[in-house]
């Protein structure tokens, strides 16, 4: 008897101690981020440079002595598997991430397919994540409490900022050529009625295939038809074609738009000069004076990963991490506290202040950026402009 | 209306197939020899534009220089490929009778690695440099000097490929290979030694490709697998196992891709290239340019 009892108090000491260590150790352990990842399949190659910047900001965080968890510094650890750019997989994934892996906040994971599959779990679970790379009118409607867009490239607005544009530097017809895959369509289906609404005639209209080789004889009908503007609603592969064909065929239009493309690091290296002038989608440039992490960020991220961070996706990941990064500070990583701060604070960013009202950024107008002098300016609306919008030069 | 005389239309078809007809005939060669369906085509046409790039970035030689690296390496590795993998499914009695399916499942597993090693190495960042983008005119048209290159370099290896087939000893033993098995080894064709060459050929081509590819569009772990199915395409067209088919099929893809396109709209483009792609299947499955004997 007395030997059990001797037993039972080691066990229960040695529980304590046991108990005092967990405590101790869980606000010296690190913070457990899970995400999923299209490392493999349809999204890889435009994946990459979300997951450059959530690796930058990790590493600058640790280098820092670790995430502010409402006044406790704790290392950031990441959690991540691959979704193989499958919406079905990323579901599975971040369900895992929550019940098994138990990690302590969501990142968001690539495209806007992969946020809208996800978004039944996280509501789910009421788990709050910061969206980030996802634009479609579709995620307006939707009616989450757990998720939220910090971009404003939605196809509808981004169409009357544009006709806005082409209306003032003169342009009365339009040639369109789109791709037939859904961002571009969906811009395509907007930007239809807001060119009619400024008056402005489209004179071509034509759809081609995402696996399409060579747009000469697309190109050639456009040039046919002598157009003010051409708007190219390209995404990055075809884009490359569009910017040959144009040259060959000699697109002489001062008005050229290039939808997707021209916002990534290989565009420039590909066309150098020859890309100045070219319009573009975007609202991030770190050559805004009043952003000025802007700059510190495309800096680090050069210095990181030896390439230019493209103007859309790495920018706005980085972005969603930073307003994590500003909530937990205050919140803590109570999911309610948490998503009461995301839903309710204005956020400091490299793309601005950031405010929500629903699942939108009303802080964040929506703008149009052009190529000049080998960096991406904005130069719609005139209010948020870096630089003045130019007439395209001639192709060299 | 587009004019279909046009030269800027007619450069845009010929520079096309020249690109068609040098993936294909590398896919076509493996095929035709061996039966194997070599799904990893594409990927060794990235290998190929990834060492372009890189041997461009870090050296500044061009690609007309890299591509003959390419075709050495990306040779040696098919000679690789074939002795560690392939010719054990050739090999094996129980494989060898449904190899096409067969060696398609393997060839994929190896494409699917491949990609995965390059963005796990590399990134899945695309790439891309700046290479002979001059524009050259020609009377009422211009073009860029790199895709001048492409049509010179892929117009000159077609030939190069149908001389040696046509008239070195080896080439007449893998058509003889191609044309009737059976019979060439009975004649003393070296069954085994033409297999190796035909495999390392078609890899090397592929690799040749993939650096002249690498000049007009940028490089990506992905960028492979559009190219592997517009060279089946090619190879249906031309007649599966016919290499100067192949040649044929490439242009006439070309041709509706760039004149079909013109004479319709855009949009119509796949339907009419998969819509000839099923008619040639359905009513000449042996190609349109295959009669009963398969290298002409």
């Amino acid at each position: 008897m007395k030997k059990s009892i001797g037993t039972a108090l080691a066990a229960a000491l040695a529980g304590a101690v046991a108990l005092a260590g967990a405590t101790a150790a869980s606000a010296a352990d690190p913070v457990k981020i899970g995400f999923s990842e299209s490392k493999t399949g349809l999204f890889a190659q435009a994946a990459t440079s979300q997951y450059q910047s959530y690796n930058l900001w990790r590493e600058q965080v640790n280098a820092a002595g670790g995430l502010d968890v409402a006044g406790t510094k704790r290392k950031v650890e990441f959690v991540s598997y691959d979704d193989q750019s499958n919406p079905g997989k990323a579901v599975q994934i971040y369900e895992k991430l929550i019940t098994d892996d138990k990690v302590d906040l969501l990142l968001a994971p690539w495209g806007t397919s992969l946020h809208l599959a996800i978004t039944g779990v996280i509501e789910r679970y009421k788990f709050p994540i910061v969206g980030n790379t996802a634009a479609s009118v579709q995620l307006r409607k939707l009616k989450a409490g757990n998720i939220w867009f910090p971009t404003s490239l939605f196809p509808d607005r981004q169409s009357d900022v544009l006709a806005a544009l082409l209306k003032d530097r003169g342009v009365g017809t339009v040639a369109l050529v789109t791709n037939q895959l859904p961002y571009t369509q969906e811009n395509k289906a907007f930007v239809v009625p807001a060119l009619k609404k400024a008056g402005i005639e489209l004179v071509v209209n034509e759809d081609y295939p995402p696996d399409v080789k060579d747009l000469t004889a697309l190109l050639a009908k456009v040039k046919n038809a002598k157009p003010d503007a051409v708007l190219a609603y390209t995404y990055p592969a075809d884009a490359v074609l569009y910017m040959n064909g144009a040259r060959e065929v000699g697109l002489g239009q001062k008005v050229q738009v290039v939808l997707l493309g021209p916002q990534y690091d290989f565009f420039g290296k590909i066309f150098g000069a020859a890309r100045n002038g070219i319009l573009t989608m975007g609202h991030w440039t770190p050559a805004r004076k009043d952003w000025p992490s802007a700059k510190t960020f495309a800096d680090a991220f050069k210095a990181r990963w030896k390439t230019d961070p493209d103007f859309l996706d790495a920018p706005l990941a980085y972005v969603s991490v930073e307003i994590l990064q500003q909530a937990v500070a205050t919140a803590g990583l109570d999911k309610d506290k948490l998503r009461k701060t995301i839903a309710g604070s204005t956020f400091a960013t490299i793309n601005g202040p950031v405010r929500f009202e629903g699942v939108m950024n009303v802080a964040l107008p929506t703008m149009i950026s052009q190529i000049q002098g080998g960096t991406q300016h904005i130069v719609w609306p005139p209010k948020e402009r870096t630089a003045e919008a130019i007439a395209k030069p001639a192709w060299k | 209306m587009v004019d279909l005389f046009s030269g800027q239309l007619l450069i845009a078809a010929l520079v096309l197939a020249a690109i068609y007809g040098l993936v294909a005939l590398g896919l076509n060669l493996i095929y035709g020899t061996m039966r194997l369906l070599n799904v990893a085509h594409g990927e060794i046409l990235m290998l190929g534009g990834y060492l372009a790039y890189w041997t461009f970035t870090l050296t500044g030689v061009g690609p007309v220089w890299s591509m003959f690296l390419a075709l050495v390496l990306a040779g040696a590795f098919g000679a690789a490929v074939y002795r560690t993998l392939c010719r054990r499914v050739l090999g094996s009695s129980r494989l060898i009778e449904q190899i096409e399916a067969n060696s398609l499942l393997l060839l994929f597993g190896v494409s699917i690695i491949l990609q995965n090693v390059i963005a796990l190495s590399f990134t899945a960042t695309a790439r891309a440099y700046p290479y002979l983008d001059d524009i050259v005119r020609f009377g009422t048209f211009q073009v860029t000097a790199d895709r001048l290159v492409v049509l010179g370099i892929g117009l000159t290896l077609s030939l190069v490929a149908i001389l040696f087939f046509r008239l070195s000893t080896t080439g007449l033993q893998i058509r003889a290979l191609i044309q009737q098995p059976d019979a060439a080894l009975l004649v003393g064709v070296d069954v085994e030694r033409m297999r190796l060459i035909a495999f390392s050929l078609g890899f090397a081509i592929a690799g040749v490709a993939g650096c002249l590819i690498s000049m007009l569009e940028q490089v990506s772990p992905f960028m492979g697998f559009p190219f592997t199915i517009a060279a089946f395409v090619v190879i249906i067209l031309g007649g599966l196992g016919n290499l100067a088919g192949g040649l044929a099929g490439a242009v006439v893809l070309a041709a509706i891709e760039v004149y079909g396109v013109a004479l319709t709209t855009a949009s119509m483009r796949s339907i009419l290239i998969y819509g000839v792609f099923i008619a040639v299947l359905v009513w000449r499955p042996q190609g349109l340019f295959g009669g009963r004997s398969l290298v002409r």
